[in-house]
């Protein structure tokens, strides 16, 4: 472990996406005080306005990054904006291995029909374009999350908001939260294959090992065996597309944001500033602050995690040191 | 082989009608009455018409049977007319932009088809060649840049990508222009003097001998054809640089080095072909990687093909067409996997033998 640790603080690909997260972390931690809301705001994600224009303002003293369609502060999403990018990120994330994990370890362990079963499940999942399918899922969910009773969907949304922003959840999903909640949700469900699919094949490989075996022959219960024996000798490369697959999940929800389906109008996330952009580019040259800075944080952003994600894969895997795929 | 080819074809059902059950579980989160579109395409508001149209197409019954009703088309009890029916080539009625699903998608699929066809050609180009130049060049400075444009330009949103491109080449420096045609050639394109074989406007402009349209139609697709290759280079690089380093360092090129033939014979003619190999492998993800971009680079050039058509509905709210176009996607992405598969089998023997 600590070994592991300190191979990716000497490499340098690892180290700049480490050094790019922890920025990006601070910049987190600090904001509250790098871009202090106004007093009477309710809900500190909802950028600021400075009046109602609505063509954007290039940077000054007061908006050091300038200001977007409807005078929203950029410099303010941007900040923001990070602490949505690490929940959604780290959320879906967590979700989708669970997700995964359970499905490929049921199917490798037990094997016969269930695997059969599981494992055509995972592939119908896969025949869908991903962000196609998160798309399509996002809409239908917004239309039956629109008529507010939802039943036991609601109930998924509850949890998912409470792990998401630390909500009650006796009391009702704020509408702001829960249409971040759909898009969330829509990248979960088609978002946890690749997790699935890899662990199964380490577990099938390592079920056959010894100290399996050994496990087996004195009695030791399936799940037993399966908790404490198989997964964690199959679970690094999951590390490896955790880290890999949190940049993309961020790229997706930014892309459901930028075409209107993630975050509503006016809340610090990237993706929905950048969607601002659109009603502006005949005059992009002029405007060109509005698309650059939250795009720079997107890309800063994802481009870490798939460093730590590329570094850890040579790091962990020996058989691929040298080569990067 | 046919074994092979057969073999491959008996799961394909399988995933097929598993893609449907999927499609259809979302379409079952629906209220039947949101459902009623998928038969008729003026839901009346008032409340008596509306529970005689649930009735007559079955929108309440079990789930089993909606399933049926929803696969090979529903009969009207009165006029004996099947309505519906995916297997039909029914997929129900737009609510955005007016008619059938299906009618709206052959419209708009050739649009599709032209960008995806031209971001093929550099794509596939590009990345094969800056892949092959990155290995040959093992760690050396060429390298070391290629690998970190690789991974640079894999983080890069291709909306973000899309609105610089257009930041520069056309607000600024007005090279490009976006949409699909300009206003006289769509005009042209409409005439009667000109034949649409394909709905690709820059093949017709051929055909008809057109060439002033075609180089329209060319001048519109630079910038939004620029962004979807761009998307899939980088992958490309990455694949085909670890599988020709791979192949460079099996004997069989020491053998070939040692005959004294020139290193660019060795690596074009005796490297490159078995470093392919693998590549054709991941034409899968590219295929999702190119109906993935679609729907972003189409909304932000405005190009009027399937993917600006989901997001619009998408949008709007219109699940139906959005679960119609779901549900084409996945069929065209299941058929492209299974001509991968196939491809690979000839290609590469050792497949069949598994």
């Amino acid at each position: 472990m600590l070994k592991t640790a300190r191979r990716l603080l000497t490499n340098p690909t690892s180290l700049s996406g480490i050094i790019l997260l922890v920025a990006f972390a601070v910049v987190a931690a600090a904001a509250p005080s790098i871009a202090p809301p106004p007093e009477n705001s309710r809900d500190p994600f909802m950028i600021p306005r400075d009046g109602f224009q609505t063509e954007p303002e290039g940077p000054s003293a007061e908006h050091p990054l300038g200001t977007t369609e409807g005078q929203y502060d950029i410099l303010y999403g941007v900040v923001w904006g990070t602490r949505t990018a690490f929940r959604i990120g780290v959320v879906i994330t967590i979700c989708t291995s669970i997700i995964g994990l359970t499905v490929g370890s049921i199917g490798a362990y037990y094997g016969g029909w269930l695997d059969d079963v599981l494992m055509r499940i995972t592939e119908v999942f896969q025949a869908f374009p991903f962000l196609l399918a998160a798309i399509t899922l996002t809409s239908v969910l917004q239309t039956i999350y629109g008529r507010g009773e939802a039943g036991p969907l609601m109930f998924l949304a509850k949890m998912l908001a409470m792990v998401t922003f630390g909500s009650n959840p006796t009391k009702n999903v704020d509408p702001v939260q829960l249409q971040i909640l759909t898009g969330m949700l829509a990248i979960i469900a088609f978002g946890w294959m690749t997790y699935a699919r890899v662990i199964r094949g380490n577990i099938m490989v390592v079920r056959e090992e010894e100290y399996a075996l050994a496990a087996r022959a004195i009695g030791v219960g399936h799940l037993r065996i399966l908790m404490r024996h198989l997964l964690p000798n199959a679970v690094f490369p999951v590390l490896v597309i955790a880290s890999m697959n949190t940049g993309s999940y961020v790229l997706a929800f930014a892309a459901l944001s930028f075409l209107g389906l993630g975050a509503q109008r006016g809340y610090a996330d990237w993706g929905q500033m950048i969607n601002f952009a659109r009603n502006w580019i005949p005059s992009l040259a002029q405007h060109w602050h509005i698309v650059t800075y939250p795009g720079l944080a997107i890309v800063l952003f994802v481009l870490a995690w798939n460093l730590v994600g590329d570094a850890l894969r040579d790091v962990l895997d020996p058989r691929m040191r040298g080569h990067d795929l | 082989m046919t074994t092979y080819i057969i073999r491959r074809l008996l799961i394909l059902p399988v995933i097929v009608v598993g893609v449907t059950m999927l499609i259809f579980a979302m379409l079952s989160l629906l209220t039947p009455y949101e459902r009623a579109s998928l038969y008729v395409s003026d839901v009346p508001r008032r409340q008596g018409s509306m529970t005689e149209i649930i009735e007559k197409y079955g929108l309440n019954d079990p789930i089993y049977k909606q399933y049926w009703y929803w696969m090979v088309g529903r009969q009207d009890p009165e006029t004996g007319e099947i309505r519906g029916g995916v297997l039909r080539g029914q997929l129900g009625f737009s609510s955005t932009l007016g008619g059938p699903v299906l009618d709206v998608l052959s419209r708009r699929l050739p649009a599709t088809a032209e960008l995806a066809i031209w971001a093929a050609v550099p794509m596939i180009g590009m990345g094969i060649l800056l892949g092959v130049v990155s290995a040959v060049h093992h760690n050396k400075f060429i390298d070391q840049v290629l690998r970190v444009i690789s991974i640079v330009g894999w983080s890069i949103p291709t909306f973000v990508f899309g609105l610089i491109v257009l930041m520069v080449f056309y607000a600024k420096l007005r090279w490009f222009p976006p949409g699909r045609l300009s206003d006289w050639a769509s005009q042209v394109i409409r005439s009667d003097g000109f034949r649409q074989y394909t709905h690709m406007h820059t093949i017709d402009a051929i055909l008809n001998l057109q060439f002033d349209v075609f180089l329209d139609a060319l001048r519109h697709l630079v910038l939004p054809v620029t962004t979807l290759a761009y998307l899939n280079w980088a992958y490309l690089l990455r694949v085909t640089r670890s599988s020709m380093l791979d192949v460079l360092s099996q004997e069989y090129l020491t053998t070939a080095r040692s005959k004294g033939l020139l290193e660019r014979v060795v690596v074009m003619r005796h490297a490159l072909p078995n470093a392919l190999i693998p590549i054709i492998t991941v034409g899968g993800l590219i295929l999702v990687g190119l109906l993935n971009g679609v729907v972003i680079t189409e909304t932000i050039f405005n190009y009027p093909g399937m993917g600006s058509f989901l997001a619009h509905a998408a949008l709007s709210l219109d699940a139906i067409s959005v679960l119609g176009v779901a549900l084409v996607s996945s069929m065209i992405l299941v058929i492209g996997n299974l001509m991968v598969d196939v491809m690979y089998g000839f290609v590469d023997p050792r497949i069949r033998l598994q």
